[in-house]
Parts: structure tokens; C-alpha cells; sequence
């Protein structure tokens, strides 16, 4: 299959460089920098130091700061266009963190006053402001989150699943970022200096950059996405790979992607941080792929800092703009090329010819994805072969509830009883060696038991390539124990183990580490909906090769955070946690038990929301012969309009069918959907399910598929089938 | 060379519980083992902790890897590196 081509439609960037992409120009024409000591918070009694601050305050707004700088992004990104996008993917890593930080340390005890918390508030934010009623996706892999948000996009373009997608990324300063980095020794006290023989580091920062994709050729295009390419180091949970062969990897997938070869990279936009080890492990890569034929190379985070998850946009933002303007930016801050690194970065702005560039975003976890752009091509099909968004094969499977393992669970189940609640560190931990996860709190401990399980279970021989982690609220326990060491020091000695192991995908990492998956590592997350979304990453990018890979939906509760962030929480309830992990394959050959992604979409204040879902399953008579079981995922916070939407759809439907309101057995979190996937499996595996739904037999399957339905203010819809 | 003998034993009980070493005991730490790489299980990750646990207890910053790779040689070195530039232990 021979996909759309990928058109920028439209171009938003704020970034400590300016606001708007002619500020932005005028900043690289003129070299300037935009590193200085942070003002935006205080720093207690340490010296402040240098960081690549957008220059805007937002006293007025009641959002959180990332929200804000997505707002701005976004309104010129948007800016002429008039319909709706059909998608927002956007990558987030600190979402509302920083006023999180202020309501943590004055003890607020509302959950209204946290409701812009989550990664998923900003991109459901843009999403709502645009009228966007399709895929709303939040990745979460730190450094390379808004470059692997652009190849979501260019997939679903690609694959007709939109036509119009709105594509980013954004992230403000907070102090777990100025904090964390700094106690991993990685922050250069004089600003960075990427690739400067006497570099000591990076220098964080903020912003936010959004492209609008189009399958549409506009009037005026700037520029073509050709191709994106991703990887997994599977070596360290901070440090690069140090011959950079993750990144290799990375670079050379998003050439064949595009369908070029490496001579034909006129200009890289580096990842550059500054760090020693960043750069040499890029600059390593890049000579074992470039050899004789090396391209124009600079990295502007020497004049923007690292805006961490927004690098990837602002950067294919700044790479836009070289292509349009046929300059590529100085490389600001490096005094004296490391001859080491043997790069030769143009120091500055330089006037070529250029028609395709290379993008290099990398973060921690070594998480790598590299784009490629080029002027706009004659029109016509891409080159590449766009992924094939199909039922994926269930290899195994494997759930932690409150019960224990899947083993536990489905007994309880079978019995009638609820499995909620909370299992121990200890129990949780019972297949994983004591030694490996010593540093590793509740939440990468139950992802990697699950992975673990899930693996087991399948009894196959092969690892998987690739991992796709859907959570709704990323690892609790370090965030707040790196949080709460922070001010208990006035701010002094932060950890640097819990700020390693806080980012949302951390746990993915560990993943690609314990089975050396080097293929794409992406985490996403949407509150309820977040194994769902992974799913649909999973279908989107899986499909590209036909290597297995695992799919989670992990959560962990926390005694603190859970009851202020998760609004199906109340405080005082008995807390449940566990998630859901399924080994499958994108190969359709062998016949079997399948797992698909049918509908995604917002709901809240959106009209003919079910009859949409209908829709998407093929309409009502279908429904009822394809599905011997309906389980409901109806989250606590959205009860009421989740018994609407679920009555509506039964009786559009007429479903006879038993109806399975999951969350009553799993107990409340995020991702309890990953669970209710797992069950669904085991009873189709067992041809029945539980007798007592009906006080009698267990009910034969008679071969029926199990529909999961999610309600709220997201309606998806996943099956369970034999095929 | 008494507070020498006693700061190292400090310095193994604190290694063993702020990397929440497993089935390693403060004794098992020998003077001059290697720290990192070694049969510790000890990486990069965990000396940068070790970097934050030291300035805070004994005020002695380790702040430029130059220095952090001769300091967490091993234990005796570390001790050392400590004793002579820690505020709270010279006298």
C-alpha cells in the first residue's frame, strides 16, 4: 500500500528564540541566544542558572503554563484554517507540573485546583478549541516526544486514517526538570555549548511548536515530511548508547521511510544538547552513516537550550524554515569544534541549496526519532509504504489486579467477586530479579511484571521488537518522592534515581533494556482512554514490520496523588491499581485470537457520539452476531453521562447480550481498560463467561467476540475475536 | 586514623541503604573494592545519588565527572576524598 503524501500546512512556534515563525527567523539570522538565569520561579538559596526561558509571563490565564504556550503554538499553527484537524497528536512531558509543584508544596487538598495536571489537559485543550472530535494522542518520550507526536501523524495521514492533523509538541520550565537535570550533572553552568571541545552540558528549557499536516497540497506548502524514522537504545535509562547505534538506527529507518538515500541529506538539525555523551554518541552515528558524504550539520540548542518534549516541533519548525529560506542555522555557543566529534558545524547562519533535511530528536529511556523533510516534491503518492491499521494477533497475555496475577484474577472473576484493590511491592515483583529492579518503585515494577507474564505466557521463542505503554498517570510514587525530598531540602538535594524514574516513559525503557527491543518505544497517555490510545499507535506503527511487540495499560495508585488527580478517585475509597500487557503480532496469516482498536473519539458536548460507535462497528445487526459478551468501561467521574451513552447504545443496538460493567470488579484507575482486555481474552479462550452475571452456568461464547466499550468523555471501542 | 575507620563504616551503611543495594551487606563492601561496574551492581545512576547523599551529609560537593571517577574509585578513596574536604570532619 503506497500512502498520501504529508504537506506543512501551517506553522506555530514559541520558543525562548521568539514568538511566531518571523521572530524566530530574525533569531537565527542574528544568532541570538536565548539562554539566561531563570526567573520564572525562585531557586531557594541556589545561584540560578542558565536556561532557555520563554520571555512571556501569563498572569491572567488560569491555565498551566504549557497549556499557554501550546495555546499560542497552536493559534498560529491554525492560523487560515478553517475546518477542524482530524487529529491532535501532540508530546508532552511536564503538562501542568509546574503549578502541580506549587499546589503539592502550600498542601492543596482539592482535586478541582489539579484538574490541569495530566499531559492529555493540553492536548485535550487544543483539541476542544479547534473542534477536533477525532484521535486526540499525548506521547510521552521525553527528549523525542513532539518528533514521534509528527510520525503518529504522518501515519495517520499516510494511511487516510486523517486527513488534517494538527502535530506538536509543548512543555513549560518546572522545577522537576531544572532540578532533575541538574542533579544527573547535566546542566552546563555557563549555558550550552553543543559540540564545543570544552561542552559541559545542556541547558533546559520551554516552548512549544505545532505543524498542521494536510494529505491536501496547499497553495503555498513550506515543506514535506518525507519519512521518520524511531528506535529503542534498550541500553540505559538516561545514558546514550556511546557508538550511538540507536541513533544510527533511527536515522537510517527514517531514510528508508522517506525512500532516499543518505546522500541525499543536504543540512541535520542535531539533537546537539551539549551534554559529552549526547553529543559524541550522535556525532558517532552520524560518521558511521554519512562516512565521505557528510552533510551540513548544527544544532540550535545552544541559542534555544533543550525544550525537552517541544524540541522535536520546534526543531522540524526551525528545519522548515531553513528548507523555505534555503539557510540553516549557526550551531550558537560553540567556540571550538571538538575534533573528537569530527562534525564541522557551521557556526553561522549559512545560505545553501537544500531540498531534503534530517531532524535528530533523542531522549532518555533512548528513545530516538529522526524526521526527514524536504521542499515540496511534485505531487503524486509517497514514496513509503504506509502501516496497515488491522486486528494485531494475540500472541499472550497476562493482568495485575488487586486479586494478584492473571491466574488470581480471572478465579475471582469466575467466583463473582470483585478484584480491586492494591497487591504488594513484594508480590508484584515475585517474577522479576530482586537485583534488576532495586531503584525501581510501583509503577515500572508492574509494568515489567506484566511484560514479563504477558511474554511468558505466549511460550514463544521470539522477544518483541518494539513497545507501546499506555498510562494515565505516568510513575506517582517517584514524582512525588523526588517532589517531596525537593522542599523537604529547601530545594538542596533533589534524587536523582526518583527524577530518572519519573518520567512517563521510564517504564517502557526498562522494557526495551530487559528484552533488547530495539524497535520504536513509545508512551502515551489520555486519562481513561490511555491503553486505548497505545493501541492505536501500536496499530498505526506496529504494522510496519512484522516483528512482534507488546502492548501495556499500566497504572499505579498513589495515597497521595491518586485522589487528587484521578477524579473517579475519591478520597478515603480503598485504592486499586494493576494494568493489562498483551504480547501480539501484526501478521494475519496463522488464524487466532485477535485484538483490534474499532473507534476513538471525544465525547464530552459531541453530538451523535454513539451512533458514530455504532458506526464504526459495522452497524447494529453486526454488533449483535459478532459479540457474545459487551464489557463497559465506565470511569466513576463520568458515571451519569456514562449510563446515557451506554443506554443509548444498547437500545440503538438492541444488545441481548450479558453487559459487564468492568470498573465494579477491577476497582478505579486509569488504565483498568488494559485489564478488562485480558479478561475478555481469557473468556474467549475459555469459551464462556461467568455464570453468576446471570445467577446460573457460566455462558457458552458459542465463538462470539467480546466488544470493550469505553464511555465518559472519550467513547472507544476495542474487540476481542476469533479469526 | 579512628574517624577515618568510623567514616567508612558510615559510608558502606549509607551506600547499602540509599541504593537499596539487595543481598548486600555494609560488611560485604571491601575498602578497596571497585565501586562502579564492579560486583556491586553499582552504575552511573547510583554514584549521582551517592554525589547528592555525601553533599548533604558531610557538605563535600562532587560536582564535575573529572573528579566524581577518581573520587568513587572505591571506598578508601571516597573516605579520603571526603576527610579532607568535608567542613564537619576536619578539625
Amino acid at each position: 500500500m503506497i500512502g498520501n503524501r504529508v504537506y506543512i500546512s501551517g506553522m506555530g512556534i514559541i520558543s525562548p528564540l521568539g514568538i511566531g515563525v518571523l521572530e524566530t527567523k530574525d533569531a537565527i539570522l542574528k544568532n541570538k541566544v536565548g539562554i539566561r538565569p531563570i526567573s520564572l520561579f525562585s531557586v531557594a538559596k541556589n545561584k540560578p542558572l542558565p536556561v532557555g526561558e520563554v520571555p512571556v509571563v501569563f498572569e491572567a490565564d488560569p491555565i498551566p503554563r504549557t497549556h499557554a504556550l501550546a495555546r499560542i503554538a497552536a493559534a498560529q499553527a491554525m492560523e487560515g484554517c478553517l475546518e477542524p484537524p482530524d487529529a491532535v497528536v501532540l508530546g508532552i512531558t511536564t503538562g501542568g507540573m509546574l503549578t502541580t509543584e506549587d499546589l503539592l508544596r502550600q498542601k492543596e487538598t482539592t482535586p478541582a485546583a489539579f484538574q490541569y495536571h495530566s499531559l492529555t489537559s493540553v492536548t485535550e485543550d487544543i483539541a476542544r478549541r479547534y473542534h477536533c472530535t477525532g484521535p486526540v494522542v499525548t506521547v510521552s518520550t521525553a527528549c523525542s516526544s513532539s518528533a514521534v507526536a509528527i510520525t503518529i501523524a504522518l501515519e495517520m495521514i499516510r494511511t487516510g486514517m486523517a486527513g488534517r492533523v494538527l502535530a506538536g509538541g509543548a512543555d513549560s520550565l518546572c522545577r522537576l526538570t531544572y532540578y532533575g537535570f541538574h542533579s544527573l550533572q547535566l546542566i552546563d553552568p555557563d549555558g550550552a555549548h553543543p559540540l564545543d571541545k570544552n561542552r559541559r552540558g545542556m541547558s533546559v528549557a520551554e516552548g512549544a511548536a505545532m505543524l498542521l499536516l494536510t494529505a491536501d497540497r496547499p497553495h503555498h506548502a513550506v515543506a514535506e515530511i518525507l519519512g521518520a524514522g524511531l528506535s529503542c537504545d534498550a541500553y540505559h535509562p538516561t545514558a546514550p548508547e556511546p557508538e550511538g547505534k540507536g541513533a544510527l538506527s533511527a536515522m537510517q529507518a527514517a531514510l528508508d521511510d522517506a525512500g532516499i538515500l543518505y546522500s541525499d541529506i543536504d543540512y541535520i538539525n542535531l539533537h546537539g544538547t551539549g551534554t559529552r555523551d549526547n553529543d559524541l554518541a550522535e556525532a558517532r552515528a552520524i560518521n558511521a552513516l554519512f562516512l565521505n558524504k557528510m552533510p551540513i550539520v548544527s544544532s540550535i540548542k545552544g541559542a534555544s537550550g533543550h525544550p525537552l518534549a517541544a524540541a522535536g516541533a520546534i526543531e522540524a519548525v526551525v528545519s522548515a524554515i531553513a528548507l523555505s529560506d534555503q539557510r540553516v542555522p549557526g550551531n550558537v555557543g560553540c567556540r571550538e569544534p571538538d575534533p573528537e566529534l569530527n562534525l564541522n558545524p557551521v557556526l553561522q547562519p549559512t545560505k545553501t541549496s537544500l531540498t531534503t533535511v534530517l531532524s535528530n530528536s533523542f531522549g532518555f529511556g533512548g528513545n530516538n526519532a529522526s524526521l526527514v523533510m524536504g521542499t515540496p516534491r511534485s505531487s503524486g503518492q509517497s514514496a513509503a509504504a504506509a502501516g496497515r491499521a488491522k486486528p494485531m494477533k494475540v500472541l499472550g497475555s497476562a493482568c495485575i489486579t488487586g486479586a494478584g496475577d492473571t491466574h488470581k484474577t480471572m478465579e475471582m472473576i469466575y467466583a463473582g467477586k470483585p478484584c480491586s484493590g492494591i497487591i504488594s511491592l513484594e508480590e508484584i515483583s515475585k517474577n522479576l530479579a530482586a537485583a534488576g529492579v532495586r531503584r525501581l518503585k510501583r509503577l515500572p515494577r508492574l509494568v515489567l511484571s506484566l511484560a514479563t507474564s504477558a511474554h511468558e505466557n505466549s511460550q514463544r521463542a521470539d522477544t518483541p521488537s518494539s513497545v507501546f505503554l499506555g498510562t494515565g498517570w505516568g510513575a506517582l510514587s517517584e514524582t512525588y518522592d523526588f517532589l517531596s525530598r525537593l522542599y523537604e531540602t529547601d530545594e538542596q538535594f533533589p534524587s536523582p534515581i526518583d527524577f530518572v524514574g519519573s518520567v512517563h516513559n521510564s517504564p517502557a525503557g526498562q522494557i526495551a533494556m530487559k528484552f533488547q527491543a530495539t524497535g520504536p518505544n513509545i508512551t502515551t497517555t489520555g486519562g481513561d482512554y490511555s491503553f486505548e490510545q497505545s493501541m492505536m499507535t501500536a496499530s498505526l506503527l506496529s504494522g510496519k514490520t512484522d516483528a512482534p511487540f507488546l502492548l501495556i495499560g499500566a497504572d499505579e495508585s498513589h495515597h497521595k496523588l491518586s485522589c487528587l488527580l484521578d477524579r473517579s478517585v475519591s478520597a478515603g475509597e480503598i485504592l486499586s491499581d494493576g494494568g493489562g500487557a498483551l504480547y501480539l503480532s501484526p501478521e494475519d496469516k496463522t488464524g487466532g485470537l485477535y485484538i483490534n482498536l474499532n473507534h476513538y473519539q471525544m465525547a464530552t458536548d459531541i453530538p451523535g457520539v454513539i451512533p458514530s460507535l455504532i458506526q464504526s462497528l459495522g452497524g447494529a445487526e453486526r454488533i449483535r452476531e459478532r459479540y457474545g459478551v459487551l464489557l463497559a468501561g465506565i470511569p466513576g467521574a463520568f458515571r451519569k453521562q456514562s449510563a446515557a451513552q451506554l443506554s443509548e447504545f444498547l437500545t440503538s443496538t438492541n444488545f441481548q447480550k450479558p453487559v459487564i460493567d468492568y470498573r465494579k470488579l477491577t476497582g478505579e484507575f486509569a488504565s483498568a481498560s488494559a485489564v478488562a482486555a485480558v479478561l475478555a481474552i481469557n473468556f474467549l479462550k475459555q469459551g464462556t463467561i461467568p455464570g453468576w452475571l446471570l445467577k446460573g452456568e457460566n455462558l457458552p461464547l458459542h465463538g462470539k467476540g467480546a466488544l470493550i466499550i469505553g464511555l465518559g468523555s472519550f467513547i472507544t471501542a476495542m474487540e476481542v475475536i476469533w479469526q | 586514623m579512628q574517624g577515618m575507620e568510623k567514616l567508612i563504616d558510615e559510608l558502606k551503611h549509607k551506600i547499602v541503604s540509599s541504593l537499596n543495594l539487595i543481598d548486600i551487606q555494609p560488611e560485604d563492601i571491601g575498602n578497596d573494592d571497585q565501586l562502579v561496574g564492579g560486583d556491586l551492581g553499582i552504575d552511573s545512576i547510583d554514584i549521582l545519588e551517592m554525589v547528592i547523599v555525601i553533599e548533604r551529609d558531610y557538605g563535600v560537593a562532587i560536582d564535575n565527572k573529572e573528579i566524581g571517577q577518581q573520587v568513587f574509585k572505591s571506598l578508601a578513596t571516597l573516605a579520603e576524598h571526603i576527610y579532607q574536604h568535608s567542613p564537619r570532619l576536619s578539625t
